[in-house]
């Protein structure tokens, strides 16, 4: 599965979610493509799934809210390691990833 | 009461005429109008770091900052406006990116949004963020508040709203007002417009 536009590539590899590029969609509706991408990849019931978001340049809130509701269903699920891969070269990562530590404590993040 | 309302951070509201880079994005179908509030963004983010010598580092992180704080409230502007166009104007005052929104809104949208906003202003930010994060999750409910308190929690800015009647119509005008703190240690004017 993908979804790609001139502004961002969202694809899978296996248990590994890719987003990339610039996602600023209007709202839920919008990301609601990306988001199915996601629990696709979740509903193959893999010990663990990773997001790389090592080239997402720019995510608005609503995108940041998408994530974070995958998060909370990753938890939900049980038994499934996250891991995330991002880059400290991104100042929206830098600010805004930390609050998903809070939503699920056991998450791993492996930032370059 | 609906006009004449104020909510948030008193300070925030900047003297008339005190900056300006100003803008408007003329009325036009919901997927243009969303283009133009990244394509407004990124044009202001890129006026203001002109202006700002720092290191590529900090430099980088203000254009960043800057273009989310932007895109965020001309993003709320074009989803809740009634009609009409939105307007935007910014500056860069004594360490701080300052921007004001304004756009109509039906008389009803806006009684709803003063009964929302002093719930998000009422406790700490990131607490309140992860609440309504995790409420959302599992209401399925829309993501209201969400970009603002990311805003407050992930960016340190202080808002303020103000809401004046529209002389003979069901419309009111909304002003939305943020401060952003940024580093200014060595910006060429300490009081640059952009």
């Amino acid at each position: 599965m993908e979804v790609k536009t001139n502004d961002f590539h969202a694809w899978s590899e296996g248990t590994e979610i890719h987003l990339e590029g610039t996602m600023r969609l209007a709202g839920t509706e919008a990301y609601a493509p990306i988001y199915a991408l996601m629990i696709d990849v979740l509903d193959r019931a893999p010990p663990s799934v990773t997001m790389n978001l090592s080239n997402l340049e720019y995510l608005n809130s609503s995108g940041i809210n998408m994530i974070a509701k995958f998060t909370i269903e990753i938890r939900k699920r049980e038994n499934v390691h996250l891991i995330i891969k991002g880059s400290d070269q991104i100042p929206w990562q830098k600010k805004s990833l930390r609050n998903l530590k809070k939503l699920l404590p056991e998450l791993d993040f492996l930032i370059e | 009461m609906m006009s004449g309302k104020m909510i948030g951070s008193r300070d925030v509201i900047g003297e008339e005429g005190a900056s300006v880079c100003r803008l408007q994005l003329f009325d036009g179908p919901l997927e243009l109008s969303w283009h133009h509030c990244a394509t407004t963004s990124d044009f202001i983010s890129d006026l203001c770091v002109l202006r700002v010598h720092l290191p590529f580092r900090q430099v980088r992180d203000i254009r960043h900052s800057v273009a989310y704080l932007t895109n965020e409230l001309l993003e709320n502007a074009v989803k809740f406006k009634s009609s009409g166009n939105v307007g935007v104007e910014a500056a860069i005052s004594h360490g701080w990116f300052t921007i004001k929104t304004w756009n109509r809104m039906g008389a009803g949208s806006a009684v709803r949004l003063q009964s929302v906003l002093p719930e998000l202003m009422a406790g700490d930010a990131a607490d309140l963020l992860i609440e309504r994060i995790e409420r959302n999750a599992h209401s399925g409910g829309t993501e209201s508040g969400l970009g603002l308190l990311t805003l407050m929690s992930d960016y340190g800015v202080r808002l303020a709203w103000t809401f004046e009647a529209v002389d003979r119509s069901e419309e009111v005008c909304l002003e939305t007002f943020a401060a952003l703190p940024i580093e200014t240690a060595d910006m060429t004017n300490a009081r640059s417009h952009i």
